[in-house]
């Protein structure tokens, strides 16, 4: 009773299923028309460091129990791949945390700038794009994997401000990308007009019935001007309803309409953002998307996990402090149950057109732009790999030992199909890309 | 197109011999129609005449109907003379074969119907000299004039011709101006009064900061004229910190004019910009973005909003400079038809105001069938348009509950006060009480099958503003009794495009809107209001056709400084100039045509060679005298109205004798383009066009025009005055042919811009300009005998143009109440 209530609400509000016609414009959103495979690449990240002894094996090579950290993970250890030893070893102007942000995807220098951090010299945006984007711009340049968006930037609680802490994604050389917080602002940019025409289904009738009232009373002559204006509701009230006969491939997830952007929403939203990036994946809307949980030095107050001290100062109690391990694991581990609910309806979701799941079609990546809080490192960066869009050797555990991570970036580009030479600073790729194969 | 060399062919014999061969027309009649805007400007060398070309039609095309250059008088009532057949036989027997009976017209023949400006006796001459087509002696002398007679009382006349089709007022939909204007002001009456004090400038807070910009210590606060600062290495006020400071201005935006704005921040630091969102909303995304910097070089950050105009619009600019060598800052914006430049002290206000709700949904084009915008048209994209609106209207409203209603945080949650609000909303936008079924329908039911209160209310916005009742604000009316809502309706829509505001919504409420002195002073008290300035200059862009000109630019190589900014300073000069006139006390019409000043400010000023603009802004600057005369000599109408590489007559006097003199011209009869290279090339421009007009078919119509645009060779092709022409001296003198077919000898603009000003014409069509745009309906809507009442209070008002709009407004508010008063008065 309740879920029809929920159904019928949801509906009325023009958040349903039911009517997504006017988009014949765009045969991707249909799917089921391309064959060639498809290979999808998604970025999660989130900030502030990990536990590294909570977070890696003892030993490299196969994977044995998983640590406490990615133990939400567990189903996917055989198609999972964990990177030790890369290291961000980007130098230059701005504050670590601001390097580590800024230079993950990039693998480039910040432009000398005006934000300050805790140490070193100020600095701007990064002088580079950044590995998604380069990406985007190699699928969106050939008709058969070009798709409508190219890359949607998914964001769950990213403060509303822009500096080198908040931007991970950039389309260029001083040119940051914000990602989208806001679930409902994702949901119009997807199904935008869609959603709020099918609002309106209702309503028309209404306004035929005020038409027809109010032309009574008017003379002859200038009701000429209202039965047109009838007409016209008319027909879109028909071209609604012919509208609904159409489905796409995967139906527009339902939102709960009533979730406020706020810190204690967190995990709702978190939940809505990756059944829209799924979503928006299923309907091969894009094939690249990142999704960027809070900031570097985000000071989230995860309460949900009884957590009330802010994340970032968290991050620099002393390894000895166990109270804050403790609350430090249970973060890291939310992160890597969010990241499970993503791999799991990725893995549960028939490719379309294809064969296998989505999963096995699909790289993620969860990342962080330290290798651990308290001591701001760039060893050691998590990169933990899941799916199998890449054809890396899964299941395993992999050293290498204080490499740059320009040369995973690298990698990523290679198993694209995307042969470059060097990605980001160039000193920084000189043997090349990593053999996952 | 053979016929229309006939009044020049010299083998043609009169049959009446005291008039053979003399010239029988009037000059002012037969003129071939000319379509003043359609000849592009900036054409390279050549340009058709008229796009237009009328229809041909074997044999040949009779002329009658190109007779339309004629004052409107009448003299109608004369009988016809004795002992002939009557007009009507006459006209049966020759004319109606092709003319058709009621001279409709007949397919294959004639098939234009009949009617037109021009007078009886023009008629007769025209009848006596040309018609019937082919057998022109058939029908001459006494028996023209009875022809004439019956077909321009039958017909032919304005008066026949409105019997025929009688004119109304029409039931008329929201213009996209007027829809957009209702929104704002929907929504805005939750809202506090834009009302703001004349200071002008942002109020800047200057702070030392600690670390990258925390606001350590408040150093000063000030109002600052312009965001307009390079403080190199040096410090805005003395003791601030080089190493660190921000500062925080906030206020208001005061945009002119309606339309697309494009602003820019300029910074070697860190700054956002906030537009038309609420103070304290500091963490939702900046309009514009430019917080961090890099190299600490200069950026340029844009950004682009659709803004009403004559509204107040909140901004809030937060800038800091860190550990940077240099420091500087710069707001700055590109207004519509404008250039880039700071955002001028005058537009800007150190009072923070509300935010206005601006509808970002394009709308199609108005209907401009008429020259003028009205809401005639219904089409499938303006049906979507509107509902795409509502949609974009309903989800601001839920994304903004606490600054887009009256309610706070608790009363959201309550039903029965989102309900109330709902009745408000629709009460204002049908401009009077809900019936309770109304309320039932657009309100209570929503809420009755909705238990989530935001739910309801999304509802009840989408069906209020998609409603009828919404849309065409002519339902609103009591048709036959306007009541005190309906006048209170068309008051707000006449005089500022809008809906009723408070004041107007409590007199109609008191019924306090039905006395003529209650209206009149409701007028003089709207007046004031921003709106009505902003309607006003929509009106001027209107008759000076400001807003058909994209694109002023000249040869660069002839017209070196010409260049986008000085454009751009014409065009302020010129709305300075009509703001300055209508909203004096005088708000002297004879000043539009003969003022010898113009608005320069310094870069005007070195152009136009003038002195006294010393200021930053424009200042008045008189002309020796006799040399401009108001809006004949306007550089921006003059460059507007010339060829991209000289001047244009032609287009002048098209120009001048369509929108300021009051002549009707229609399409020429055969296009004929302005080959430059086709001509001597030692001729002057008069020559050129004496040469290319001197066959009687053109020079019908081009008898009025050249002499109009000859009188203004003596400014060239961007408006400066000149002595020469092509090494020639200039020749202004013409004969001009007046109301009252009396030539008279101009040698100057200002000597027109004098017959212009005791024209009665003249008047009559700055009225009916009037009339079209305050109304959107014709002037015979309202009745006959208006227009010329209209003038007649015009004139004794001393051509007072605000008393004019209160006239206006107030017969279109009441013509029924008029039309009562008359019939029951004539009874």
């Amino acid at each position: 009773m309740i879920m029809r209530t929920r159904r019928a609400f949801l509906r009325d509000l023009g958040l349903s299923a039911a009517a997504l016609p006017f988009v014949s414009g765009l045969p991707s959103l249909y799917g089921a028309e391309n064959p060639a495979p498809r290979q999808r690449l998604i970025i999660m990240f989130s900030p502030n460091g990990t536990l590294p002894p909570d977070f890696w094996p003892d030993h490299p090579g196969e994977l044995g129990e998983l640590k406490p950290i990615l133990e939400p993970l567990k189903d996917y250890k055989e198609r999972m791949l964990l990177l030790k030893g890369l290291s961000n070893r980007i130098r230059g102007d701005g504050d670590g945390h601001m390097r580590g942000m800024s230079c993950l995807l990039t693998g480039i220098e910040l432009l000398p700038g005006n934000i300050q951090g805790g140490s070193d010299t100020p600095a701007g945006w990064a002088n580079g794009i950044s590995i998604d984007q380069e990406l985007k711009n190699f699928l969106q340049k050939n008709s058969a994997t070009s798709t409508r968006f190219g890359s949607l930037e998914f964001g769950v609680a990213v403060p509303r401000r822009a500096d080198p802490w908040t931007r991970m994604v950039y389309a260029g050389s001083n040119k940051p990308v914000a990602p989208i917080d806001d679930p409902y602002q994702m949901l119009n940019k997807l199904y935008g007009k869609m959603k709020d025409k099918a609002t309106l289904v209702g309503l028309l009738d209404d306004v035929s019935d005020d038409l027809k009232k109010v032309s009574k009373k008017i003379s002859k002559e200038d009701r000429r001007l209202l039965a047109d204006h009838l007409d016209l509701v008319r027909a879109m009230e028909s071209e609604l309803k012919r509208a609904d006969d159409k489905k796409l491939v995967h139906p527009e997830p339902e939102l709960d309409p009533n979730i406020e952007l706020v810190n204690d929403n967190t995990p709702e939203v978190s939940r809505m953002q990756i059944d829209l990036l799924v979503n928006a994946m299923a309907n091969d809307m894009t094939r690249i998307a990142t999704l960027q949980y809070m900031r570097s030095v985000g000071q989230a107050r995860m309460r949900w996990l009884n957590v009330e001290e802010g994340h970032h100062s968290l991050s620099h109690e002393g390894d000895d402090n166990k109270n804050a391990q403790d609350k430090l694991r249970r973060i890291n581990t939310w992160f890597a149950q969010e990241l499970a609910y993503l791999t799991k309806k990725l893995a549960e979701t028939p490719e379309p057109g294809g064969t296998g799941s989505m999963l096995d079609h699909t790289t993620i990546i969860w990342t962080n732009e330290l290798g651990k809080g308290n001591s701001h490192t760039h060893n050691n960066i998590p990169f933990l790999v899941l799916g199998n869009g890449a054809g890396f050797k899964m299941g395993q555990c992999h050293d290498f030992k204080g490499q740059s991570h320009n040369r995973f970036l690298l990698s990523l580009a290679h198993s694209f199909g995307h042969q470059l030479k060097t990605f980001g600073s160039a000193k920084h790729c000189k043997d090349g890309a990593l053999e996952l194969g | 197109m053979g016929s229309f060399n006939r009044g020049a062919d010299p083998t043609r014999q009169f049959p009446v011999p005291n008039q053979a061969r003399k010239p029988i027309l009037p000059q002012e009649s037969l003129l071939p129609a000319i379509s003043p805007l359609a000849f592009p400007l900036n054409a390279k060398h050549a340009f058709p005449v008229s796009r237009k070309i009328p229809r041909m039609r074997p044999p040949s095309l009779p002329l009658l109907l190109a007779v339309l250059l004629a004052p409107l008088t009448s003299c109608s009532e004369k009988p016809g003379p004795s002992n002939v057949k009557t007009g009507q036989q006459i006209y049966s027997e020759h004319c109606a074969s092709c003319h058709g009976d009621q001279g409709q017209g007949v397919d294959d023949e004639y098939d234009e119907s009949l009617w037109g400006s021009k007078s009886v006796e023009s008629l007769a001459r025209y009848i006596h000299k040309s018609m019937p087509e082919d057998k022109e002696d058939t029908v001459v002398d006494d028996e023209a004039m009875a022809v004439a007679h019956y077909i321009y009382d039958a017909f032919y006349g304005p008066v026949a011709h409105a019997r025929h089709s009688p004119p109304r007022v029409e039931l008329l939909r929201l213009t996209n101006n007027q829809y957009r204007q209702s929104v704002s002001d929907l929504l805005g009456s939750f809202k506090r009064s834009q009302h703001l004090s004349p200071d002008r400038g942002l109020k800047g807070r200057y702070f030392n900061s600690e670390k990258m910009n925390k606001e350590k210590k408040s150093i000063l606060e000030r109002v600052d004229p312009e965001i307009n600062f390079d403080w190199g290495k040096g410090i805005p006020a003395p003791s601030m910190k080089q190493s660190g400071f921000s500062i925080r201005w906030s206020g208001s935006l005061l945009p002119a004019h309606s339309g697309t704005y494009e602003f820019r921040v300029r910074t070697r630091n860190g700054a956002l910009l906030l537009l038309n969102s609420f103070q304290g909303d500091d963490d939702k995304a900046a309009f514009i973005d430019a917080y961090v910097s890099t190299k600490n070089v200069i950026q340029q950050k844009t950004g682009r909003m659709d803004l009403l105009g004559g509204r107040a619009y909140p901004l809030f600019l937060h800038y800091f400079s860190y550990q940077e060598k240099l420091a500087s800052i710069q707001l700055e914006w590109k207004p519509p038809h404008g250039a880039w430049k700071v955002i001028p002290n005058e537009f800007l206000s150190p009072h923070v105001v509300d935010p206005v709700t601006v509808v970002d949904t394009k709308f199609p084009a108005d209907d401009r069938s008429l020259g003028y915008e009205r809401g005639s048209d219904i089409s499938k994209e303006w049906q979507e348009a509107t509902t795409y609106a509502a949609i974009e209207v309903a989800n601001h409203v839920l994304a903004n509950m606490q600054s887009a209603t009256p309610l706070n945080r608790e009363q959201i949650k309550d039903p029965e006060k989102v309900r109330h609000f709902c009745h408000q909303v629709a009460e204002r936008a049908f401009r009077r009480p809900l019936t309770p079924e109304q309320k039932e329908t657009f309100i209570d039911s929503r809420f009755e099958s909705q238990s989530d209160p935001k739910i309801a209310l999304r509802h009840s916005l989408l069906l209020i503003l998609t409603s009828p009742r919404f849309l065409y604000p002519g339902l609103a009316d009591n048709p036959g009794k306007p009541d005190s809502y309906t006048l209170a309706s068309r008051l707000a829509l006449t005089l500022w495009d809008s809906l009723p505001d408070q004041k107007l919504r409590e007199a109609a409420a008191q019924n306090k809107l039905q006395k003529p002195a209650q209206i009149t002073a409701q007028l003089r008290r709207m007046l004031q209001d921003p709106r009505a300035r902003q309607k006003m200059r929509g009106f001027f862009h209107h008759w000076l056709a400001m807003d058909e000109r994209e694109d002023l630019g000249k040869d660069p190589t002839l017209y070196p400084d010409f260049d986008q900014h000085v454009v751009a300073d014409l065009r302020s000069s010129l709305e300075r100039f009509v703001d300055e006139i209508v909203w004096s006390p005088a708000s002297d019409y004879r000043q539009l045509l003969l003022a010898d000043y113009l608005f320069l400010n310094p870069r005007l000023a070195k152009f136009y060679q003038a002195d006294g603009a010393r200021n930053s802004t424009f200042d008045r600057v008189t002309f020796p005298e006799g040399e401009r005369a108001g809006i004949f000599t306007h550089p921006y109408l003059l460059s507007a109205n010339a060829y991209h590489n000289n001047t244009s007559p032609i287009h002048r006097g098209v120009f001048l004798s369509q929108k300021v003199l009051g002549h009707l011209l229609k399409p020429p009869p055969e296009a004929v383009a302005f080959k430059n290279e086709d001509f001597d090339p030692s001729l002057t421009m008069r020559e050129k066009v004496t040469e290319l007009t001197k066959k009687e078919s053109c020079m019908q119509c081009h008898r009025v025009i050249n002499p109009i645009g000859f009188s203004l060779e003596r400014f060239d092709a961007v408006g400066r005055f000149r002595t020469r022409d092509n090494k020639k001296p200039i020749n202004t003198v013409s004969d001009y042919l007046t109301d009252n077919d009396q030539k008279v000898r101009i040698t100057s603009a200002r000597d027109l811009a004098n017959l212009a000003v005791a024209s009665k014409i003249a008047h009559r069509a700055f009225i009916t300009h009037l009339v079209h745009h305050l109304t959107k309906q014709s002037t015979e809507a309202y009745g006959s005998g208006h227009l010329d009442s209209l003038r007649e209070k015009f004139a004794d008002s001393g051509y007072n143009i605000q008393s004019l709009l209160v006239e206006i407004t107030s017969m279109a508010a009441t013509h029924e109440l008029d039309r009562k008063t008359a019939a029951a008065s004539s009874n």
